[in-house]
């Protein structure tokens, strides 16, 4: 009796796993329609789907926007996403896929350095097109790929001069310990020397860390006027709501931050975010008519979640390749949609950004805004898009850019 | 630097870590399971808080119970449908809570969304005395755990129930020639130790903030806590939990905040290499 329950519950295990794998090869084939197709390479599950799923939902609302104008080139865009779950060796897997098996004509996608990594050469030696969306470290260049987000010279550049300005020359320096804070770290202490602002302290702490204890009170010895946290991911509203836990506010010892986005604040609590100073490419309470209108459709259509700047890079990223796409001759050549994105202009939500012409970054608008009760930010001062240096030229003056080889 | 703040909040950090290793101290200090899904288990305590306390606005002691109760349930479905057909087999029980831990985090995730969640802790403020400044929230938490481990010492010595939860660990084939019920104690000692640590989500909930993945990082310092003060022994996990919580706060002198993991880690490994039943031996046959 036992043994045939179990027999039968094999059966329908495994007739629902082909099933499952059969529903998503076609999905993947074109079925006969006339279109272009686009990799959506975002995770839905997993650790980082925290800022993955609101990505592929504003891309997949450009690309139904794209088609509702017409499409590119009197084609459809068709996505097809794949869920790579925050892991890079499954990214690498699925990258396979949507090049090799699907012939998507673009990836946009992977979140983590680590998954662009375990992509990029599933991406050149295929000859195909990555468009990475996300703010990294920089010191990265390839030919197969278009980088959209931030990088931490544009932000850096205008930010430190400003909060030694505005907000005091002591700073203390923490940071999540791995390769993207410590970069970013280092670029920002080179800027704040060259501005006469002094290094009072310096630590890391483990990803993931959640006990902030002896940081605050080392940070509160030090008695600096502007704590500057590249502490990223869960860590990061771990020590805000602690800090103010605390008894600091953001007038006693001020926080400022390249990290932070509406989400974290939603997750911090209001008060822990109050007061404290944050710059972004994009926040959601950025006064231009484009981006009333992309905050107006996202909450029709996907409900009244707050929007961030990846989900806003995301989004641009989309219409970025739509352009290329139509401004190359023959959109098979993956190399004339490469060179179609420099120069390539567009009214993004967050103001007008463009692609340079030669390193395959995205020059962005830049805002400094500061944490509001409501979970916003108020937006105190805006930049002009700042050219991207993936090797900034404050630390590596001398150094051979790959491009123009 | 300010040692005595150190200490203190050494303190603090040693009662959030006993909350935590409460729970393992009965299902692996007791029960002898490898529970690979206990993170998940405070993470389920966490949401539970989450949407009682800030969904649905009811007071936070009310979230506290009600994140006992779905704890429990969640750990007495577990026993009675996996982990009841795999007791004395390690390998599988690892594999199981595993799988079961992955499960509960995209449960989570479909029915939350995938973004962190706030609570609200229910204290704000601090109290400063002469040059050190406590949060009243961690002094809340250095009391409640206190009031835990009482708790659950008297539940497991002074009451008929604790008693047979000492018998069946102690000689099961005994107990059963006995006419206890053993595989009945058996859902109900670990649903009550998954309730524990449901409650524990609910406080460290008010710390930071809640997350599919926040129990992860629960894991390693909770059976740290337990083996290194012995396996078996309420007293031993405290013990435990004081010196992790003490050396990660005052060790920070002298390497930093990563240096101070790595020694604590490296401490672990010699007094388990000299001691390896931890720092309280429990007496067995």
């Amino acid at each position: 009796m036992r043994k045939t329950t179990i027999r039968l519950f094999v059966i329908l295990l495994v007739s629902a796993l082909v099933l499952v794998g059969c529903g998503n090869k076609n999905s993947g084939s074109s079925s006969g329609e006339d279109g272009i197709k686009v990799g959506i390479l975002l995770s839905s599950s997993g650790p980082t789907a925290l800022i993955e799923a609101g990505m592929i939902k504003t891309a997949m609302m450009a690309i139904e926007e794209i088609n509702e104008n017409g499409g590119v080139k009197g084609k459809k865009l068709i996505p097809i996403q794949e869920d790579y779950a925050g892991d890079p060796s499954m990214a690498a897997t699925k990258a396979k896929k949507l090049v090799m098996e699907d012939k998507v004509t673009a990836v946009l996608g992977t979140f983590t350095s680590a998954s662009r990594q375990a992509v990029l050469p599933i991406i050149e030696q295929n000859n195909s097109l990555l468009i990475f969306p996300n703010l990294y470290e920089g010191e990265e260049y390839s030919e197969n790929v278009i980088y959209t987000g931030p990088i931490p010279n544009q932000g850096l550049e205008k930010f430190i001069p400003w909060l030694v300005e505005n907000k005091g020359k002591r700073f203390f320096f923490i940071g999540s310990d791995y390769v993207f804070p410590i970069v970013m770290n280092n670029q920002a202490k080179a800027l704040l020397e060259m501005h006469g602002g002094e290094v009072v302290g310096e630590e890391y702490v483990p990803f993931g860390h959640m006990e902030f204890a002896s940081l605050i009170n080392k940070i509160k010895e030090a008695d600096p006027d502007i704590v500057f946290s590249t502490v990223v991911a869960e860590s990061e509203s771990a020590f805000f709501k602690q800090f103010h836990d605390y008894g600091i506010t953001a007038d006693d010892i001020l926080i400022a931050s390249p990290i932070p986005t509406e989400n974290d604040l939603a997750a911090m609590g209001p008060e822990a975010g109050k007061g404290h100073v944050v710059i972004q490419a994009y926040f959601q309470s950025v006064d231009t008519p484009e981006n009333k209108k992309f905050v107006e459709n996202y909450h029709k259509k996907y409900g009244n979640e707050p929007v961030n700047t990846q989900m806003e890079a995301a989004y641009y990223s989309i219409y970025l390749l739509a352009a290329a796409l139509e401004k190359a001759e023959d959109i098979t050549d993956t190399k004339q949609i490469i060179d179609a994105f420099a120069g390539q202009e567009f009214q993004a939500p967050s103001g007008k950004i463009k692609v340079d012409e030669e390193n395959h970054h995205t020059h962005l608008n830049y805002y400094v805004g500061v944490g509001n009760l409501d979970g916003q930010f108020d937006i105190i001062d805006k930049y002009d898009p700042v050219r991207p240096e993936p090797w900034s030229k404050l630390l590596y003056p001398d150094h051979e850019e790959p491009w123009k080889k | 630097m300010n040692v005595m703040q150190q200490i203190v909040d050494g303190v603090s950090v040693s009662s959030s870590l006993l909350l935590v290793a409460l729970g393992l101290a009965i299902t692996f200090g007791i029960m002898k399971i490898i529970n690979l899904a206990h993170g998940e288990l405070i993470m389920v305590g966490a949401y539970t808080t989450y949407a009682v306390n800030t969904v649905a606005k009811l007071p936070f002691f009310v979230a506290v119970i009600a994140a006992f109760v779905v704890t429990a349930i969640v750990g007495a479905l577990m026993e009675r449908f996996v982990l009841r057909s795999l007791y004395g087999r390690p390998m599988e029980t690892l594999l199981a809570t595993f799988g079961i831990s992955i499960m509960l985090q995209q449960i989570v995730r479909i029915l939350f969304g995938a973004t962190n969640k706030a609570v609200i802790s229910p204290i704000s403020g601090t109290l400063t005395l002469g040059n050190i400044v406590i949060p009243y929230l961690r002094l809340f938490i250095i009391v409640f755990s206190i009031l835990m481990l009482l708790l659950t010492a008297y539940i497991l010595f002074r009451t008929k129930f604790g008693m047979l939860v000492r018998t069946v660990s102690q000689n099961r084939s005994m107990s059963d020639c006995l006419g206890i019920n053993t595989s009945r104690i058996d859902l109900l000692t670990f649903s009550f130790g998954a309730g524990i640590t449901g409650v524990a989500g609910a406080i460290v909930a008010t710390l930071r903030n809640v997350s599919p993945t926040m129990g992860i990082e629960y894991m390693i310092d909770s059976f740290l806590a337990v083996v290194l003060g012995g396996v078996g022994s309420l007293v031993g996990t405290a013990i435990g939990s004081v010196i992790i919580g003490e050396a990660s706060q005052l060790l920070t002198f002298v390497g930093g905040e990563i240096g101070a993991r790595i020694i604590i880690f490296v401490l672990v490994i010699i007094v388990i290499r000299f001691r390896p039943e931890g720092i309280i031996k429990l007496e067995s046959r």
